[in-house]
């Protein structure tokens, strides 16, 4: 019997799986046992042709492939090389301890070829804990495979060269050095004119990650805005850029050979499903954890479907998303700040001074309405975006306001700014004056401490609190 | 005894769904109605429905009606009876009973000795809206309790102001006192019902129909001592609460608009036949005889925001223009003015003056 090691992809989570081999004597058959879902079982034909195709012989009598542990549901297609290494060294084409000193994770072309896999990042991770010597990989895989550190990286072009490799007849592809981390990046806010109070909210919203809702006619820019709010965040960290290539990697949206060097921003159409935002039974990241440690934009908000908004509200709340089914469950990460435009009803003219809105009453609130208050709550900022004036001064450069975040986020990070009690005195009137919900005030605190935080101060005062209410939005 | 036939009448009628005013006038009054022979009712044209209700309530026990009233938490009391609101009898057509619902319910109902009428558009402009709301606080404010409609626009910022100024409001609906209509308003009838009064001449669960509001527009009038229309356009149902004040003797009163807007061609027709003019809580205190209004004046640095404010509904944006002032400065200032009652902010979020700055002159 042979044994070799791979991996499948649970969520963003490498599986470790052992491919047994075992040969019997018999009628020539092929099996593969061990919960394996449909593309795991077409890895016969795969691992069939690819060994003849790479010149070796493929067993004439009885195999039968073990995937272990073999009460988990396994799924995907980059058990094919590890199967084929475990086959070959249980009909004595390869040395067997060779075969098992290592991993392997990629996919089998019927040429022999091997492609790359989703999530190699978090398969290197599990190989390093797995212990092995190293990893083989398709040479696309490479470069993000190498992020994991730990355990050697072997890029290797087709089977042969894999077998080679291990045989120490050959010597693998050299594997690239990672790009280094980009600056901010993407559109600056110095291309922007005018609408001073939302470039105001987007810097209170990067320095202290609060959601932010943006109400405006269209064309006034909102789009715009959203767009270059990652210019104001700080770059991605090394570990941060890990965690956010684990889990674009793991969807698949990786191009080959490259990492995420930028803060993600996605931008989901909202004829999105709840499954498309959160994350699907079959365990893909969805729109809110690919925009992990970046920005979430949704246009239209009023216009995405009442079951995706709402399945957005614990996500937004714990900054993860749990996904269960019916093997188990997993949970993936999904701290961004949310950016959400909507017009101000459903003819978008409402509060323009130049355009008369034609919605009836009953229509205009039913627009309103398809917000529910709950999820209204997970958005700490509000600001109105009127139409532009034509003769708008454009703004300072993204380079200039992200300097002020930076050092916003330190006193933050540090604790943040209390609130001095001319400010408590000042929300407490808000609270019966305005009307002000119990949640409303905790948003009012939270802005308030940012607010201070940008204009570096360490105790949040009434002038504090006061701008912090005027993002409190006219919905209250 | 008199009383007691015309609550039987109600009762019967309440439970054939039928409104037994016009019909007990054109027989010359409940007493009347309920002792007629079913043939005599036959001629009539009544119902069959009703008709069965009336001969049985000749002898229903009129205590039982009144007690599954009281379960709903309203009070019925008959014209006759001498705890009937006086200031609907004299109406050409008062209602043969008026059902009372809230705090204020009674028995007796709390009639209001002063009362003003505030009524308009239900889609009004935000200006107008804002100043429905803020006459309405100060005629609350100064003891005189404030009348409408619980209609969308004008009717529902006029009660609104009254709650908030903690002041006596009266509503009068054009369904059951019970039901909250429409339906965006439940809120404020709810409050309504916790404070003041609901009447109706309905009784509870009559749902609402198109020809009971002008209906309920008489009741609006008869109570009020003056009528104040906010925004109005040609042809509005304010307009009828007007003609009713008129033929009652009331004062009518009326919000400017600007010259040839059709949104409030119904207002400025009014000015133009004779109306008291009101733009502030001033005009409305010399009008009413009451305590004009102590002048405040916002705090010196703040009082041009003010006053770019009453130029109109704007945003930040605009109002920094306005200004000649970096918006991104103004928007605390907005905020302890909105918390001191100097601005509001209209549905759309843009930011209106509630009170006139004290810089312009008095007029």
């Amino acid at each position: 019997m042979a044994r070799a090691l791979t991996f499948w992809l649970m969520g963003i989570t490498a599986r470790r799986v052992e491919v047994e081999a075992h040969l019997v004597d018999g009628v020539p058959s092929f099996v593969v046992v061990g919960l394996a879902d449909r593309a795991v079982q077409e890895a016969r034909q795969r691992v069939r042709s690819g060994i003849t195709s790479a010149e070796y012989r493929f067993p004439g009598t009885r195999l039968t492939v073990n995937l272990a542990p073999a009460q988990e549901r396994k799924e995907g297609s980059g058990f094919d090389l590890a199967i084929a290494l475990a086959v070959l060294a249980v009909s004595r084409q390869v040395p067997v301890e060779r075969v098992a000193r290592v991993a392997a994770a990629a996919e089998l072309g019927l040429d022999g070829r091997l492609r790359p896999v989703r999530g190699a990042l978090a398969m290197a991770e599990a190989a390093r804990r797995a212990g092995v010597e190293a990893l083989i990989v398709a040479a696309e895989s490479a470069v993000e495979a190498g992020l994991g550190g730990g355990v050697e990286i072997i890029a290797a072009r087709d089977l042969r060269h894999a077998v080679e490799i291990l045989e120490g007849r050959a010597e693998p592809a050299p594997v690239p050095d990672p790009p280094a981390a980009e600056d901010a990046g993407g559109p600056d806010l110095g291309d922007v004119r005018g609408q001073p109070r939302a470039r105001r909210a987007l810097e209170i919203a990067a320095a202290g990650r609060h959601n932010l809702l943006m109400t405006g006619p269209p064309g006034s820019g909102k789009t715009m805005l959203a767009r270059r709010l990652p210019s104001i965040l700080p770059p991605l960290d090394p570990g941060e850029r890990l965690e956010v290539t684990r889990i674009h990697s793991a969807a698949g949206l990786l191009a080959p050979g490259t990492l995420v060097r930028r803060r993600p921003f996605r931008a989901p159409h909202h004829s999105a499903s709840a499954a498309a935002l959160v994350g699907n039974a079959r365990l893909r990241p969805g729109e809110v954890s690919l925009a992990h440690r970046g920005v979430l934009f949704m246009d239209e908000l009023p216009e995405f479907a009442r079951p995706a908004l709402e399945g957005l509200r614990m996500p937004l709340e714990e900054r993860r998303v749990h996904l269960a089914r019916a093997h188990g469950a997993v949970t993936l990460p999904a701290d961004c700040i949310v950016v959400a435009a909507m017009n101000p009803c459903p003819c978008g003219m409402a509060g323009d001074p130049d355009r008369e809105c034609t919605c009836s009453t009953v229509r205009r609130s039913a627009y309103l309405a398809r917000i529910s208050g709950p999820l209204l709550d997970r958005f700490d900022l509000r600001v109105e975006a009127p139409r532009a004036a034509a003769h708008a001064e454009p703004g300072e450069p993204s380079e200039v306001v992200a300097g002020r975040v930076a050092s916003a986020r330190q006193i933050l990070a540090a604790g943040g700014p209390r609130l001095e009690p001319g400010a408590t005195a000042l929300l407490d009137r808000a609270v019966g004056r305005l009307h002000l919900s119990g949640r409303g005030a905790d948003r009012a605190r939270r802005v308030a401490g940012t607010i201070a935080a940008l204009a570096g101060a360490d105790r949040a005062g009434e002038e504090h609190m006061a701008e912090a209410l005027s993002f409190r939005g006219a919905a209250g | 005894m008199s009383a007691e036939a015309e609550l039987r009448v109600v009762a019967a009628a309440a439970r054939a769904g039928v409104d037994p005013g016009a019909l007990a006038r054109r027989v010359g009054g409940a007493a009347r109605l309920l002792s007629s022979p079913a043939s005599r009712l036959d001629a009539l044209g009544v119902v069959p429905g009703l008709a069965g209700e009336l001969a049985a309530a000749r002898r229903a026990d009129i205590g039982e009606y009144v007690a599954e009233l009281a379960g709903k938490g309203v009070v019925c009391v008959a014209r006759s009876d001498t705890a009937y609101p006086a200031p609907l009898l004299e109406l050409a057509d008062p209602p043969l009973a008026i059902f009372a619902a809230g705090a204020a319910a009674g028995p007796p109902p709390a009639i209001p000795g002063r009362a003003l009428a505030i009524v308009g558009a239900r889609r009004a402009g935000a200006p107008a809206l804002a100043l429905a709301r803020r006459l309405a606080a100060f005629a609350a404010g100064s003891g005189v309790c404030v009348v409408s409609g619980l209609a969308l626009g004008v009717d529902a910022a006029g009660h609104q102001g009254a709650l908030e100024a903690g002041g006596e409001t009266v509503a009068v609906l054009g369904c059951g006192p019970d039901v909250a209509y429409p339906r965006t308003n439940a809120g404020i009838h709810r409050r309504i019902l916790e404070t003041g009064l609901v009447l109706s001449e309905y009784p509870p669960g009559t749902p609402p129909a198109p020809w009971r509001f002008p209906a309920r527009n008489r009741l609006i009038a008869a109570l009020a001592g003056a009528v104040l229309v906010v925004e109005a356009r040609a042809r509005s149902g304010a307009l009828i609460t007007a003609d009713h004040a008129l033929d009652l003797g009331r004062d009518v009163l009326a919000v400017p608009g600007w010259a040839g807007s059709p949104a409030a061609a119904g207002t400025n027709g009014l000015l133009k036949a004779g109306a008291g003019m009101i733009e502030s809580e001033e005009d409305l205190a010399a009008w009413l005889g009451l305590e004009p209004p102590s002048a405040a004046v916002p705090p010196a640095a703040d009082a041009a925001l003010v006053e770019a404010a009453a130029a109109g509904p704007a945003h930040v944006e605009e109002l920094a223009e306005r200004l000649g002032a970096p918006a991104a400065e103004l928007a605390a200032a907005l905020s302890r003015l909105e918390l001191d009652g100097w601005i509001g902010r209209d549905e759309t979020g843009r930011y209106l003056a509630l009170r006139p700055s004290g810089r312009a002159g008095r007029g």
